[in-house]
């Protein structure tokens, strides 16, 4: 589903300190996998999964999404795989402050043309799932780390996505709430989702498919 | 059109749940744009009653002409002129000015009978023997002068007029500080004799070419100068582009003052603005969407910054009479005029108000959302 040809990132091109970021990334990600990446900070793993979710485009190499190269693609060609494909959960959780839940979780659905009820119901649903049904109003500075994560997840589900990134989503919330984490993206696997994630944590090891482990932006 | 939709209804959010700052850039438009409608609504309703004036008025303005300018033509011709065919009256009028203590009036000589129709009295009634006079409203007020009363003019002081009547507000602004006369009066007042300032001649129409011709025959020799409708028209015209042009540039002026406040402003919150634009991008929202959503906030802020705009305009010619900017536009008024202005708020340069308040705005802003929705999400996600 996913494959990465010689993937490298670098960063100050025009500066004499030139900084790579990943270096010669080559992997394959079958669908419906759980694969993890783990490695300690600066080891290329944030770097990696946003050029694989087309947040970011790679200095060279090329990233495949169904056999198809997307590397060449267009930024409007890159929003629309984001939108129609791609799920993110972010490490700083990445809400819009001066909204509320279910507005952070229904965002994504605005420019699809998707009515306010239709918006408000598809986010209540996934809100509940998350057991936020009663922080729906709630906006981000009213909720507790983990319970922003969870809304956070709950937006990255809003469009039904097939693949799932999480850049250490655990990182920043007690041990709980991971453990609820960890359980609800095991969910999504077995609802044939594709999951990647970057992670110190050890505890995604468990349920994952595939580990890969990153050092000095390269995969050991 | 669903999505245009949401994206109109989240502009009006985002308005709503910025509000300092929407209040902010709207006080700023408004402070740009209000003296500037009000000006040109001033400048518009002046023009139109000027017009109006001088469509009511004589086909043909006849006058000497010294050194190519108009100068007082002289009376014997005129009843040569009342015979040409297609003429089917003439007025002669003295139009001068002078000094009432220490306000300067306008003062109009006119036989009884040829008095325009658009000039009524509000209190008294037209003049009828000599020494009498109809004042503006206006002058009226200003030496509190009622039926009755007398006064006499600093350059003829033995010469004692009767104040018979007083015009009404409707005769427009000419009339306010006017003072009207029996011809022969004015003629004394002013020391002239068997002359008068011009000589108005209403014609059949399609006749002023012939007439003209006949009046080249009655002339002979001598200089005058025959100016019809049209020509009159044009001058006004010219004069108020003129006006409307000198205070534009004084207002550009201020404008330049105001540009920056409105730039400042509109780039509140940009960083704030920048990682919402950035995780808006990494949950698929395409530059475009992100763009059009920007452009309807600053569409929705310039309407809402214009219409108040208008609004205040209306109320600055209606209640407190154009004060302070009227003075651009009608000569010796006080910062505070006593009268009601004729002003026409018209389309266009609401529409171009509106126009120029959404540049401002969109300047403001669209080039910084445009740069962060086309760098890569990660980095506006980091600002």
């Amino acid at each position: 589903m996913i494959r990465t040809e010689n993937l490298c990132k670098s960063y100050g091109h025009h500066s004499q300190y030139k900084v790579r970021a990943i270096h010669d990334i080559n992997v394959n990600i079958a669908k419906n996998c759980f694969v993890v990446f783990r490695g300690p900070s600066g080891s290329g793993k944030t770097t990696l999964l946003n050029i694989i979710g087309t947040l970011d485009r790679p200095t060279a190499g090329k990233v495949f999404l169904y056999d198809k190269e997307i590397t060449s693609f267009s930024d409007i060609a890159f929003a629309r795989l984001r939108r129609e494909k791609i799920g993110f959960i972010f490490q700083n959780f990445h809400l819009i402050p001066r909204l509320t839940s279910w507005e952070n979780v229904a965002y994504p659905l605005i420019p699809s043309g998707i009515s306010l009820k239709e918006r408000f119901e598809r986010a209540q649903f996934l809100l509940e799932k998350m057991e936020l049904g009663d922080r729906l109003d709630h906006t981000p500075e009213e909720l507790s780390g983990g319970q922003q994560q969870r809304v956070a997840i709950a937006r990255a589900l809003i469009n039904n996505p097939e693949i799932i990134i999480a850049d250490e989503p655990t990182s920043n919330i007690d041990a709980e709430t991971s453990a609820r984490i960890l359980q609800f993206l095991g969910e999504l696997k077995t609802r044939g989702v594709t999951i990647l994630i970057a992670t110190h944590s050890a505890i995604f090891e468990k349920i994952a498919d595939t580990v890969y482990t990153m050092k000095n932006g390269r995969i050991e | 059109m669903h999505k245009h939709l949401n994206l109109l209804f989240l502009a009006t959010e985002n308005l709503l749940r910025h509000r300092t700052k929407t209040v902010v850039v709207c006080l700023c438009i408004i402070a740009i744009l209000t003296p500037f409608i009000t000006a040109i609504a001033i400048s518009e309703g002046i023009r139109a009653q000027s017009l109006n004036s001088v469509n009511a008025g004589a086909d043909l303005y006849l006058t000497s002409d010294e050194f190519g300018r108009n100068a007082a033509i002289s009376l014997k011709y005129l009843d040569e002129i009342k015979k040409i065919f297609g003429v089917t009256k003439v007025v002669p009028r003295i139009v001068g000015r002078g000094f009432l203590q220490n306000k300067l009036t306008v003062i109009v000589g006119i036989h009884k009978e040829d008095i325009p129709e658009p000039v009524t009295c509000i209190s008294g009634r037209v003049f009828e023997n000599t020494n009498e006079v109809v004042v503006g409203h206006e002058l009226a007020k200003y030496f509190h002068l009622n039926i009755g009363d007398q006064f006499s003019m600093r350059c003829q002081q033995r010469k004692v007029f009767t104040v018979v009547g007083i015009f009404s507000a409707d005769s427009g602004i000419w009339g306010a500080s006017m003072i009207f006369m029996p011809f022969n009066d004015a003629g004394a007042l002013f020391g002239k004799e068997n002359v008068a300032t011009d000589i108005q001649i209403y014609s059949l129409p399609g006749h002023n070419s012939e007439i003209a011709t006949d009046l080249y025959d009655i002339f002979q020799n001598e200089a005058y100068r025959l100016q019809d409708k049209q020509m009159i028209e044009l001058y006004v015209k010219k004069g108020f582009m003129l006006k409307e042009g000198v205070f534009s540039a004084l207002y550009i002026v201020a404008i330049a003052l105001g540009v920056p406040a409105i730039l400042v402003t509109s780039g509140f919150g940009l960083s704030e603005r920048k990682k919402e634009i950035g995780i808006m991008k990494a949950t698929g929202w395409q530059t475009l969407e992100v763009l059009e959503l920007i452009s309807f906030e600053q569409f929705l802020i310039s309407l809402l910054g214009a219409t108040i705009a208008i609004v205040l305009a209306i109320l600055w010619v209606g209640g407190f009479r154009g004060a302070f900017i009227a003075q651009f536009f009608i000569a010796e008024i006080t910062m505070l005029p006593k009268f009601a202005l004729p002003a026409r708020f018209l389309p266009l340069p609401c529409f171009i108000s509106f126009f120029f308040a959404f540049l401002l705005t969109m300047v403001g802003s669209i080039y910084s959302s445009w740069r962060a929705s086309t760098v890569s999400p990660v980095v506006s996600m980091q600002s």
